[in-house]
């Protein structure tokens, strides 16, 4: 028992912050599918989220009571970057103007969000006890089994809401073939607009959920964003199960080469394994190829 | 008739005007000293509790009379703690502002990217927070330096660390956890070179970077290679987080670190799990003499900080002595230039009487470092705030430290 101890609780914590990599990493996916556009703001999505979040609770908000305030603005927030900084793009039909506009939202974001609560780091409250749980004998924070299962069941949501209702549909069939879709009367532009929401509703969420185990702060976004982007990539940008497979990866990479190597290398495996599932398997481990016809 | 009067009085107006503006301009020209620190980000509790013991300074400075009849004009630039922000303030204070010295840099990296440029333009130069030991050591090569500094450097600190947990607290298996910033890993190697001196190696060597979200496997590897305290080189955020790892493990070991451990928001974002942490401070928010009750009293008056604690009290106390050491130069000058304030820090007659200490002659030619061994105590983490660690020290704290006669030299 005594053994398995240190291998578990790096296990338990990899997974927690892999999770937390996963729920960023799945804005990107809910994108992706409509438009094959992605946000590169969306760690200023978290970031926003979480900021608004620590306003509410510091205004004397309950958390829970806060949490669809916080979901209300994020969708808001996505809306905003879909209809300023992609519709033109997409208009156009610019290959790659988004990505820069999403960028240079994101930028904007987060000197606003500066500027609104300054660039000190912050607490936020936990809405759970802080002291951690045994479990096999290693040890848990409640709020880490929070992310954990607040992830999934965001997830697991969004696909229920693909599959089972009608609006969902028109989001797959949108993913599938956009010009197909416009043509059986999908006003695919209006369910573009609707994932940027969701995506963004999706990483403010995951901002208060993370937030009281990181800190909050104006420049949360830019690490977490970067690595989210990393698991989307190794799980594949199609895959639900892929960004939480390729999330509790990257996570248990970092963890266990934190331990076992050196601590100064644990960023490395992770980016390894990033070029690695890019050389052999350029669609994500879980990804489906897409086939491009020219 | 009334076009003469109309006349007559814009003569008059136009005349009176102008002697008015240039008694004003000769009066009361300031003499304005550059401000540079991070008011904004990770470091700012540092940078904005320096500014405000420099403005405190300058007000009772110019509420006096001002130096040489001309009030002192603090213009204050925020570097973000970046160096490349450091250089263009550096350049526009110099070159724009003519600023007749400086004072401020909080990030070592930072001020050895901007001092250069004072430097060049023989321009003093008081550090008053960043502790990095080559900083007044950049421009050895030439003849002369225009680097101060009021600050306890880390080969001061890094040795009072181990100090105190070897010698005084008797822990003989310790774990260095530093981040991966030139502070961090420069920290880093002046604690080992501290502990080989008393025959010890770390039994872990750690590193981790600026917004890590998770200490677990560095703190993990402390814990299974038996560590009884962790020493730290890092800044506020981060050393909250690896006390949050540590109250996630349920593993409980003292905290001994560079003097960051007093960070607000290490206090803040670390909160109990915090308590206990040690760090070098050369000043401690308590009204142990008189100076230093009035300059409490008069900042809480002032800036009315959260709890009525300074955010950084060891930086507000530094940053107000700073220009009290200027002022006292630049008296004795009798000038605004460069070279001469330069000669006078270097030869300062009268004693200056600051909140950290009172500096008799704080330099000479060779030694531009204000702060001796002798003077930090160690504080600690109690109740939210920075409190004395030891009762001896807070009952002699009335006693003020001054520097050693026997200057000792940092390390390059």
């Amino acid at each position: 028992m005594e053994a398995l101890q240190v291998p578990l609780q790096l296990l338990y914590s990899g997974i927690a912050l892999g999770m937390i990599y996963a729920v960023i990493a799945f804005g990107y996916q809910l994108t992706f599918q409509t438009s094959d556009t992605l946000n590169f703001g969306q760690g200023d999505a978290l970031m926003l989220g979480a900021m608004v979040g620590l306003t509410l609770v510091g205004l004397g908000l309950n958390y829970w009571l806060m949490l669809p305030i916080v979901i209300l603005f994020g969708m808001l927030q996505g809306g905003l970057v879909e209809w300023l900084g992609v519709r033109p793009a997409l208009k156009i039909k610019s290959e790659f103007g988004w990505i820069m506009s999403t960028i240079a939202l994101g930028i904007i974001f987060k000197n606003v969000a500066e500027n609104l609560w300054g660039r000190d780091d912050l607490k936020f409250p936990s809405p759970l006890p802080e002291s951690p749980l045994s479990l096999l004998g290693a040890k848990v924070l409640p709020m880490e089994i929070l992310v954990v299962f607040g992830a999934i069941a965001m997830m697991l949501a969004v696909e229920l809401f693909n599959r089972k209702t009608i609006y969902g549909k028109a989001v797959v069939a949108t993913f599938n073939d956009r010009d197909a879709a416009g043509l059986m009367g999908i006003n695919t532009g209006l369910v573009i607009t609707f994932s940027y929401a969701l995506s963004s509703a999706s990483a403010a969420l995951a901002g208060v959920l993370i937030a009281p185990l990181t800190l909050t702060g104006a420049t949360m976004g830019a690490v977490l964003g970067l690595k989210a982007f990393a698991v989307a990539i190794i799980g594949g940008l199609t895959s639900g199960l892929g960004i939480i497979v390729g999330g509790i990866m990257l996570g248990a990479a970092e963890m266990f080469t934190g331990y076992y190597v050196s601590s100064g290398y644990k960023d490395v495996p992770g980016l390894l394994l990033l070029l690695l599932v890019l050389a052999l398997k350029p669609s994500g481990l879980f990804g489906k190829t897409a086939i491009k016809k020219v | 008739m009334p076009f003469r009067l109309n006349r007559f009085a814009l003569y008059a107006a136009v005349a009176a005007a102008s002697v008015g503006l240039s008694v004003a301009a000769h009066a009361a020209e300031p003499i304005k000293i550059g401000v540079a620190g991070p008011f904004t980000g990770g470091s700012s509790s540092m940078g904005v509790s320096m500014r405000d013991g420099v403005r405190l300074a300058i007000d009772e400075i110019n509420k006096a009379g001002g130096v040489l009849g001309r009030p002192l004009q603090a213009i204050e630039r925020d570097d973000e703690a970046k160096n490349e922000r450091g250089v263009q303030i550096a350049q526009e204070l110099i070159n724009k502002e003519k600023v007749s010295a400086a004072v401020g840099y909080i990030n070592t990296g930072v001020a050895l990217a901007a001092q250069r440029f004072f430097q060049d333009a023989r321009i003093p130069v008081m550090n008053n927070v960043a502790t990095g030991s080559v900083i007044t050591h950049q421009f050895d090569d030439q003849p002369e330096n225009y680097i101060f500094r009021n600050s306890a450097h880390d080969s001061i600190q890094a040795p009072m660390i181990v100090e105190e947990a070897i010698t005084r607290r008797g822990f003989k298996k310790v774990a260095i956890l530093a981040d991966s910033t030139n502070y961090g890993q420069l920290g880093r190697a002046d604690l080992e070179k501290a502990l080989a001196l008393k025959g010890i190696k770390p039994v872990a060597i750690e590193k981790f970077n600026i917004k890590d979200v998770d200490m677990t496997a560095q703190l993990l590897k402390a814990k299974e290679a038996g560590a009884e305290a962790v020493l730290t080189y890092g800044i506020g955020p981060e050393l909250a987080q690896i006390a949050n790892g540590m109250t996630k493990l349920g593993w409980k070991v003292p905290m001994v670190g560079s003097w960051t451990l007093s960070m607000a928001n290490y206090i803040d974002n670390a909160g109990p799990g915090g308590e206990g942490a040690r760090m070098p401070q050369t000043f401690i928010q308590e009204p142990t003499t008189p100076k230093r009750q009035s300059f409490i009293i008069n900042y809480l008056k002032t800036f009315n900080p959260k709890n009525a604690r300074i955010d950084s009290p060891v930086s507000a106390a530094q940053g107000y002595d700073s220009i009290y050491l200027l002022a006292a130069a630049i008296r004795q000058a009798g000038s605004t230039d460069g070279p001469k304030i330069r000669a006078a820090l270097e030869d300062l007659k009268t004693p200056v009487d600051g909140v950290v200490t009172t500096y008799t002659r704080p330099f000479t030619a060779k030694d531009h470092e204000a702060i001796t061994a002798n003077i930090p105590v160690i504080g600690e983490v109690k109740g939210q705030r920075v409190v004395y660690a030891y009762a001896q020290d807070l009952q002699k704290a009335s006693e003020v430290r001054v520097k050693s006669a026997v200057a000792e030299l940092p390390k390059k």
